[in-house]
């Protein structure tokens, strides 16, 4: 890849640039900033669609009543259940019956506390998930 | 520029990859003054294997890298550096004695959880525990860290950074934290060159296991020519992507850190005076240019642009052909490294 190569296609970034090795005239590797690429955005944007499209059904179930809100903002770390488990403190097979609606509305608040600081966020917000669809994820 | 508690002015590099940048800095920190690109090739850095077992979010994982943490190992150990490096159990106690290390005027090495970096774009932030950036001091309500696969250090809130060095999951880091303790004067990077180089051959040539090394690349290509027909179009395509994903994404310097190393191998042409060397990194740069071609067939399959021309097929061909040219570089490698004298 040659200095003039480095792609510049403006994607999702936000500003930011990376770092990449690339030739320049003398045929010296030098690094170059690279404001994105257009192929990688390709693939990226399939992995984010896809984490984003997964979110929107597990808020919809849990609207339904099918699944409790904790596994809505589990998916919404990226977190898998093992890693909810060991960050919370709890059993593994206690969490999944903690992704039941019934079960999770019955928590009590200590237990309530330990998924909202794993979470990094309050009680409230743990005990919701929002109405609308959102776009792009929001993160912490 | 950056000063640190200490006071002492520290330069940041925008670096490609972040182990090797971290390391890197670490080294310029003690006057010791190495390109990060020197590091990735004496850590041996490049690396291939295609993990099918080990799956992330349900995808295989492909890496392009040695494990986490085994550049900055190997580098120090080639270059004769000591580390002091400490893993904690208490998270509190782990903060507090990075606080100590930084009022000393230390700069101290962090590995962390990327995802809950919250200065990092969103679409780069996911459950990853092999992140390293180094912390410079701390400051009101965090800590200013130099973050090398960024462009300018940043601030650092004190919940993230605690949150992502003590996060759970796969490759859990415990809060490790590492900073040199003691680095020789002058060391014999010739040498260490050498046994890095070495190493790497062993490790694309002979490992004498399928999924890695070159014929790792094989097995992959073959995989991916049999994947429309083995798992449908559409799961076809995520397997593909994710493949790409790993390839350019985050810290790569392009091409799954083969210009990396082509940098690598041109510094050390020049250390050693050896145009052979020289040769290799042209070579190298070529294979680099191919596996970004692989990208972008990768890409416009996913789109189903052109569905005729760019095919599975074409994509694992390309792969073929990278496979084919980095035995011929890394047996050409391991013949030149013979006659280098340290």
């Amino acid at each position: 890849m040659k200095v003039n190569e480095v792609p510049q296609d403006i994607t999702y970034y936000e500003g930011e640039k990376r770092a990449c090795y690339a030739l320049n005239e003398q045929g010296k590797y030098v690094i170059v900033t690279s404001a994105g690429w257009s192929a990688e955005e390709v693939v990226n944007g399939m992995a984010v669609a896809e984490l984003a499209a997964h979110l929107e059904k597990t808020r919809k179930e849990v609207l339904a009543g099918l699944k409790s809100p904790l596994y809505y903002h589990m998916e919404q770390r990226q977190m898998t259940p093992a890693i909810l488990a060991k960050t919370a403190g709890i059993c593994r097979l206690r969490l999944r019956r903690h992704f039941k609606a019934p079960v999770f509305a019955r928590l009590s608040a200590a237990v309530l506390e330990r998924y909202a600081r794993a979470l990094a966020l309050t009680i409230d917000e743990l005990k919701k998930v929002p109405e609308k669809s959102s776009g792009e994820k929001d993160t912490k | 520029m950056e000063l640190t508690a200490g006071g002492r002015p520290f330069v940041h590099q925008h670096s490609a990859h972040c182990e090797s940048g971290v390391t890197a800095a670490l080294f310029r920190d003690q006057g010791f003054n190495i390109s990060e690109a020197l590091v990735f090739g004496i850590g041996s850095g490049i690396f291939f294997g295609h993990l099918f077992f080990v799956k992330m979010v349900g995808l295989p994982i492909t890496t392009f890298r040695g494990l986490p943490g085994s550049v900055f190992r190997k580098a120090g150990k080639r270059l004769g550096a000591k580390f002091i490096v400490k893993t904690y159990r208490n998270p509190q106690k782990g903060m507090a004695e990075l606080r100590q290390l930084l009022r000393e005027g230390k700069i101290v090495g962090l590995t962390t959880n990327i995802y809950w970096l919250s200065y990092f774009p969103n679409r780069f932030r996911f459950q990853f525990n092999g992140h390293n950036l180094i912390a410079l001091r701390e400051i009101e309500g965090g800590f200013r860290v130099s973050d090398p696969v960024l462009e300018h250090p940043v601030d650092c809130l004190t919940d993230d950074l605690e949150r992502a060095r003590f996060a759970h999951g796969p490759l859990e880091p415990h809060g490790r934290l590492y900073y040199p303790s003691q680095i020789p004067p002058n060391p014999d990077i010739k040498k260490a060159c050498i046994k890095g180089m070495k190493d790497t051959c062993n490790m694309m040539l002979r490992t004498g296991i399928p999924i890695f090394g070159v014929s790792g690349i094989r097995f992959l290509a073959k995989k991916i020519k049999k994947s429309p027909q083995k798992l449908g179009f559409n799961e076809a395509c995520r397997h593909l992507g994710n493949i790409v994903r790993m390839q350019e994404e985050i810290g790569t310097g392009g091409a799954g850190f083969r210009f990396m190393y082509a940098a690598f191998l041109q510094e050390a042409g020049e250390l050693f005076l050896s145009d052979e060397l020289k040769r290799l990194s042209q070579d190298m740069t070529a294979v680099g240019d191919k596996w970004r071609e692989f990208a972008v067939v990768s890409a416009r399959i996913i789109k189903q642009r052109d569905e005729k021309e760019e095919t599975f097929a074409k994509a694992g061909d390309i792969l073929l052909a990278c496979a084919a040219r980095e035995e011929a570089l890394f047996k050409d490698l391991s013949k030149i490294v013979r006659k280098l004298k340290a």
